[in-house]
């Protein structure tokens, strides 16, 4: 028989490590601090603070209001709830109406968290779910050239996918990937700051709070894709660098994709899935209808997670 | 589970954001500014992104006022609106027919009243075209998405 000991669980009491959920929230709103700050309050201003604080506040408010209507313990403190806020905040453009903001933390948490049965029950993601019912239904708000009118920075202020998709890659010449990286970029509140982004999520991979499997796989995915429809015909297609950096693509990599009750546990259906969300993205944005196909992408992944759950390692031994 | 006090905390942090965030919408609602930035133009034939600025701006086409807001008399009282005169074909209610309704005959020389998409169009496909600058073509401006 085998001697080795493997396995040692001594009796209680257990030293709790101090990890939870709330700490993981927490952990994800500070990595999303520095674009947010940065790329958004500081870039458009007192707007801005307004969408963020209504969003945060509103989306705790319903959650507290569907734990008190659905009798389940009080889990606002958990900090899942002013994360799906200020995520849903950080996509949405600088000068969203009050009514625009409410309602979207009323699809994110009553219709795509708690009627699910609340944290690590939700089928999809609820950032990316409201995000895409919004944009469904007042397309016009997600228009950020529409949206963005008055400001007037020293960069190009047109929505870069929205030039792309309008007028091809002629239209693209003009903008620089330094100035994606730097912030420099139309887009909604926390997702126009490359390098805030990027750093976020190298922090919140580096701590184990989210699989770089699914990350890097999406990145890779959007990379892949863009790249063989620009070596396909260059003069229509954008080259995959733009589409990384641009758009919905590194808050949705770090931020939405990996949000874990929708997105897989295990190696293999890790990687198909971010490289599913990549491609999907792509396709959408290339020969789809929408200008920026990320949250819809993503829930298409979502509603994939659990097949690829299916793909596991076999059990030892026979099973009867 | 939270303690009491944690859980005050979280409750005052709710009231304090909801607070801030009506301050910021209420106290500071958005304002055009008196000369526009960028323009949209919702039309039928597809949205138009038009940059204001760039064509005012001395580093960029540094085009004076009244090279697009004509009026008889080139003063303030041309920077107007657009739409205030040329009405488009649907919102005509309350707009001038012909410009005679406001000025005298000897004012002005061209009495009809332009729809606000024939205005849009003379004014600024002839002047890209004269400057050879700037797009002519349909889709060049108006876009679907």
């Amino acid at each position: 028989m085998n001697s080795q000991k493997k396995l040692i669980v001594s009796h209680a009491p257990f030293l709790h490590i101090g990890s939870g959920i709330t700490e993981r929230n927490l952990h994800i709103i500070y990595a999303a601090l520095p674009a947010l700050l940065l790329g958004g309050l500081f870039r458009f201003g007192i707007p801005a603070i307004g969408v963020v604080c209504l969003s945060v506040s509103t989306a705790m408010l319903w959650e507290l209001l569907m734990n008190r209507a659905m009798k389940r313990p009080v889990s606002v403190g958990d900090g899942n709830a002013a994360l799906i806020g200020l995520l849903l905040a950080m996509l949405l453009p600088a000068t969203a109406p009050w009514w625009l903001v409410i309602t979207g933390t009323f699809v994110a948490i009553v219709i795509g968290k708690q009627i699910f049965g609340g944290i690590g029950g939700n089928a999809f993601n609820p950032v990316a779910l409201s995000v895409a019912i919004l944009m469904v239904s007042w397309k016009d708000y997600f228009d950020f050239n529409g949206m963005l009118m008055n400001y007037d920075p020293d960069f190009i202020m047109a929505y870069p996918l929205a030039t792309l998709k309008n007028f091809g890659v002629s239209g693209i010449e003009q903008y620089s990937i330094s100035d994606f990286l730097l912030g420099r970029q139309s887009g909604g509140i926390g997702a126009t700051f490359g390098i805030g982004l990027l750093l976020g999520g190298a922090y919140l991979i580096m701590r184990g709070f989210i699989r770089w499997e699914i990350s890097i796989a999406y990145l890779a995915g959007v990379f892949v894709t863009a790249l063989l429809f620009n070596l396909t015909d260059p003069t229509r297609y954008a080259d995959p660098f733009f589409h990384i950096f641009t758009g919905y693509t590194l808050i949705g990599a770090f931020f939405l994709a990996t949000e874990d009750s929708s997105s897989p546990v295990n190696f293999i259906p890790m990687l198909i899935y971010g490289a599913a969300g990549g491609l999907m993205t792509i396709l959408i944005r290339n020969i789809g209808a929408y200008i920026d196909g990320t949250v819809l992408a993503i829930l298409v992944i979502n509603l994939i997670n659990p097949l690829l759950d299916k793909i596991r390692p076999k059990a030892m031994g026979k099973v009867v | 589970m939270l303690s009491e006090k944690q859980l005050k905390i979280v409750y005052g942090l709710i009231i304090y954001l909801l607070f801030v965030g009506v301050l910021c919408y209420a106290a500071f609602p958005e304002k055009s500014p008196d000369e526009p930035v960028r323009m949209m133009f919702k039309v039928a034939a597809g949205k138009v992104l038009f940059d204001h600025k760039a064509h005012t701006s001395e580093l960029k086409y540094g085009l004076s006022c009244y090279d697009c807001h004509h009026h008889p008399m080139d003063d303030d009282s041309s920077l107007v609106a657009c739409g205030d005169c040329h009405h488009t074909t649907e919102k005509a209610d309350g707009l001038p027919e012909n410009c005679l309704e406001c000025h005298d005959a000897d004012e002005v020389e061209d009495t009809e009243m332009l729809k606000r998409s024939d205005a849009f169009h003379d004014q600024c496909i002839n002047c890209h075209q004269d400057f050879e600058a700037g797009p002519v073509a349909c889709a060049a401006c108006h876009v679907v998405l």
